[in-house]
């Protein structure tokens, strides 16, 4: 490929990775809130009551986290309907050879989506502080092992040359030696994508940042801090993972993540990164939120998502061949239902925002 | 189109895969038609309390919602999704072609899924915070993305039962709006109703705080919505009108399950709809936990029944018409009779050394891509169970006009020698699997495969049937008298 990604492509092809792209990004807002959310609350639970108390990023969490689950699950449809037209073949495949192993992800899911209404009841905080451990741990690693099958899924969805071998020896696991560092690339950029959300919603809800809440002595790292001390630890585990995971891609690979297809989204990936890790910094420095630094952040975050989205829509075209899965994307792209779709994408869009300004306002 | 797909096919051993996606897909649209019914009726109960009819509602309403979201958000969301996935696992070539015809109508319907999840967690967040006008308009935007979510995913899965016109426009319009559509939605929209109110019955005694008199006075309202069932008899029959006469004529006789199923059905909904009308309407009787909680099991049955019938009918296809229930486009047959139908088959089998014969392999193989989907080799629907009886060319005829030998069967997709294969296959299996085993391959045999298989010809069975019922009718007509049987058929 001489062009940048998706130009180059074929109209349908190109047309439906940018939607898989587009709606990949928005499903990932959700998820990292939820992943790096029940990661973050497991690690506070484990700390203990006293250090809990003075985090009021716990109490957002425990708050917001069932209905970012419920937002991620919702936007995670959309990329998981345009994945079926863009490589159906691939990722039935996968689906198929993992199966019950597979599968395993759903009553995961709803025991964790259970676990996270339980962890705001009343009925666990009246409980000794013991319980809210294995609850909080629980749900973390629930969603760990959920994040880990995603990732054995896509990766053996790229690798065709093993199916007939694995599927002959009836084993439902499938191991490749980028499945750990790529694993590690999206649960750490969820800690980037989570300290960002997490530092709107307190600005938003209108959490003293600095102070402790009266009558709870100063412990550890203030709010401000400790956020930028989780985004920043993010933001390095990344660009180790990153170059671990680069280490175990073919060469052609990497020839597409560096050169015309991948390369300026590679580049855009990693400053926005940097973006995100300099204004971190500063905000550790002045250890207060000043709003361009927020709105610095959230771009460098943005841009940085979207980007690693791409390059992993880039490792995946360079692997199979688009060009003979090219013919299905342009008889899909013949069906009709597009423009119904935008006009009602668009009313309800605005529906949500009025929904969402009515609640604000009454509120 | 290829006639065939090959994925590596999963295996549940003894248990049928319908069993799997039936059972899912049963909790899933119980859960989805409540939350659907929910919406409804906590419109119905807000505007109650608005126009001062009925000033528990407000209260019973913010109780009810918790409910909603903490069983149909959670196990409504979590057991969609499980529905593709599991779909991918039984079928996914349907889940693939439902996908790639449809896929504009699904995003659509996601985009009224995510007003549905915003609306509703909203309410559940703020709801009794708000005044009364934006409750109103925060339900009613509920309500509304909750049953356009069923308007949309309606289509696609009457399109599977009744394609109409799409067979020939290939429109995704023709096959939305479907002649199956319409009866489907608004019985779709009655059993949600219905549900919901006896879900609220449910939910009345449950909750606490709520003195007999006002649990009475609550349990009145919610089951108006429950008068809509006595419109269900005639929805059922428009919409058993709208399927095919040979998916009508399974579930009104022509099959025992599908009869008993549909009866289920019937009864369940009629005994409801009875002790509603009679009981809670007009004699005001009080309905306590005990009642309600056995009228829901009740309503679980009606909808376990209906969506049996309603997947059950579709046999020998998954998408009529079109594509057979193993995967094998209508068009496919004959190109797989030539070629062979494991031919191409990129995967082996997983326990291919316990097989003594190169034939069995085969005949496994030929089994796992036609049979797999609906039987199992000795669980549940078994084919060694099926075929007992038979002798081996009982057993040869019967494979090789599949078709005739079963209507909601499809042909048989592969060559004589496959055929065959399969034969030993159900021998070796019911022989004990014996560690030694003679290959045969008596080109008699396999010749007078070819015959009965080229005289079966590659319709499905439900078109003879058909032939059959019209000459009937036009003998009955005319009063000639019928002809003697034959095994001669048109090809």
């Amino acid at each position: 490929m001489t062009e940048v990604f998706p130009l180059g492509f074929p109209p349908a092809t190109c047309f439906y990775l940018v939607l898989l792209v587009a709606t990949l990004v928005l499903h990932m807002v959700f998820m990292h809130y939820v992943l790096a959310g029940a990661a973050y609350l497991a690690f506070g639970r484990f700390m203990g009551p006293k250090r809990c108390a003075v985090c009021g990023w716990q109490a957002i969490l425990i708050d917001w986290l069932p209905f970012a689950t419920g937002l991620a699950i919702t936007a995670g449809v959309a990329p998981l309907l345009f994945v079926q037209i863009l490589y159906q073949r691939e990722f039935y495949t996968a689906n198929l050879l993992l199966s019950h192993r597979w599968m395993a992800i759903l009553p995961v899911l709803i025991v964790c989506f259970y676990l996270l209404y339980v962890q705001k009841s009343a009925w666990i905080t009246r409980r000794a502080w013991f319980w809210r451990i294995p609850v909080a741990g629980v749900v973390f690693a629930g969603f760990a092992f959920i994040a880990f099958s995603w990732t054995e899924n896509h990766l053996l969805s790229l690798d065709a040359a093993a199916w007939p071998e694995l599927y002959g020896s009836g084993s439902f696991r499938y191991t490749s030696s980028g499945l750990l560092p790529r694993l590690g690339i999206w649960f750490f950029a969820a800690f980037t994508t989570l300290a960002v959300e997490l530092a709107w919603q307190g600005r938003l809800l209108g959490m003293k940042l600095v102070q402790p809440p009266p009558g709870v002595a100063v412990m550890g790292l203030s709010a401000v801090r400790r956020l930028s001390l989780t985004a920043t630890s993010g933001g390095l585990g990344v660009l180790a993972c990153g170059t671990a995971y680069a280490w175990t891609l073919p060469g052609e690979t990497t020839r597409a993540l560096t050169g015309p297809l991948g390369g300026a989204w590679l580049v855009a990936a990693v400053a926005g990164l940097a973006v995100q890790l300099a204004a971190w910094a500063w905000v550790a420095v002045q250890n207060r939120f000043p709003l361009p630094l927020l709105i610095t952040a959230t771009a460098g975050c943005l841009v940085s998502l979207t980007s690693g989205v791409v390059l992993r829509e880039v490792v995946r075209v360079s692997t199979v061949d688009i060009k003979a899965l090219a013919v299905a994307h342009a008889e899909a792209a013949t069906i009709g239902g597009l423009p119904v779709f935008l006009l009602f994408a668009a009313v309800n869009a605005a529906a949500i925002v009025w929904c969402i300004r009515t609640a604000a306002r009454a509120v | 189109m290829n006639p065939l797909e090959y994925y590596p096919i999963v295996d549940l051993g003894p248990v049928m895969k319908g069993m799997v996606i039936g059972g899912l897909g049963i909790f899933h649209v119980f859960l989805a038609q409540f939350a659907i019914g929910g919406g409804m009726l906590l419109c119905y109960l807000q505007w109650l309390h608005m126009q001062g009819k009925c000033p528990l509602a407000r209260r019973f309403a913010d109780g009810y919602f918790k409910a909603l979201v903490l069983v149909s958000f959670v196990l409504g969301a979590v057991t969609g999704v499980a529905m593709w996935f599991t779909s991918i696992q039984i079928s996914p070539r349907t889940i693939g072609v439902m996908v790639h015809e449809f896929h504009w109508v699904w995003a659509t319907e996601w985009s009224f899924f995510c007003l549905e999840v915003v609306a509703g967690y909203l309410f559940y967040r703020y709801g009794p915070r708000l005044a009364d006008r934006a409750r109103m308009q925060l339900l009613l935007l509920y309500a509304c993305a909750s049953w356009m979510s069923l308007f949309w995913i309606n289509g696609i899965l009457s399109w599977q039962l009744t394609p109409g016109g799409w067979l020939e426009s290939r429109s995704v319009w023709d096959g939305f709006f479907n002649p199956g559509f319409l009866p489907s939605l608004i019985f779709r929209t009655v059993s949600a109703a219905a549900i919901a109110s006896l879900a609220a019955c449910v939910l009345i005694n449950l909750v606490g705080g709520f003195t007999r008199d006002q649990r009475e006075s609550l349990v009145a309202i919610c089951a108006r919505p429950l008068v809509l069932m006595l419109v269900m008899p005639l929805l059922g029959a428009w919409y058993l009108g709208t399927m095919p006469p040979a998916s009508r004529s399974w579930a009104t006789g022509g099959s025992v399950p599908m009869t008993m199923f549909l009866t289920m059905a019937v009864g369940s909904s009629m005994l409801i709809g009875l002790y509603a009308v009679v009981g809670i309407l007009r004699q005001r009787l009080f309905v306590n936990g005990a009642t309600s909680l056995l009228l829901l099991a009740l309503a679980f049955v009606a909808t376990a029944g209906g969506e049996f019938v309603r997947e059950g009918v579709r046999k020998p296809f998954t998408i009529r018409e079109y594509l057979y229930s193993n995967a094998i486009t209508r068009d496919g047959i004959a190109v797989l009779r030539e070629r062979g139908s494991i031919t191409d088959d990129p995967y082996p089998l997983r326990d291919e050394a316990a097989y003594p014969a190169e034939q069995l392999v085969v005949g496994a193989k030929v089994f796992r891509a036609q049979c797999s989907v609906c039987h199992t080799l000795e669980g549940i629907n078994a084919v060694v169970d099926l075929a007992a009886t038979w002798s081996l060319d009982q057993r040869r005829l019967n494979i090789a006009q599949l078709q005739r030998t079963k209507p909601f069967m499809p042909p048989f997709a592969g060559t004589a020698e496959e055929l065959e294969s399969l034969v030993q296959l159900i021998g070796w299996i019911e022989a004990g699997r014996p560690a030694a085993w003679q290959e045969s391959g008596d080109a008699a045999v396999l010749n007078q495969i070819r015959q009965w298989i080229a005289e079966a010809g590659t319709s499905p069975g439900h078109e003879r049937m058909s032939a059959e019922l019209v000459a009937a009718e036009v003998r009955e007509a005319t009063g000639s008298p019928a002809p003697r049987r034959s095994m001669k058929v048109e090809p």
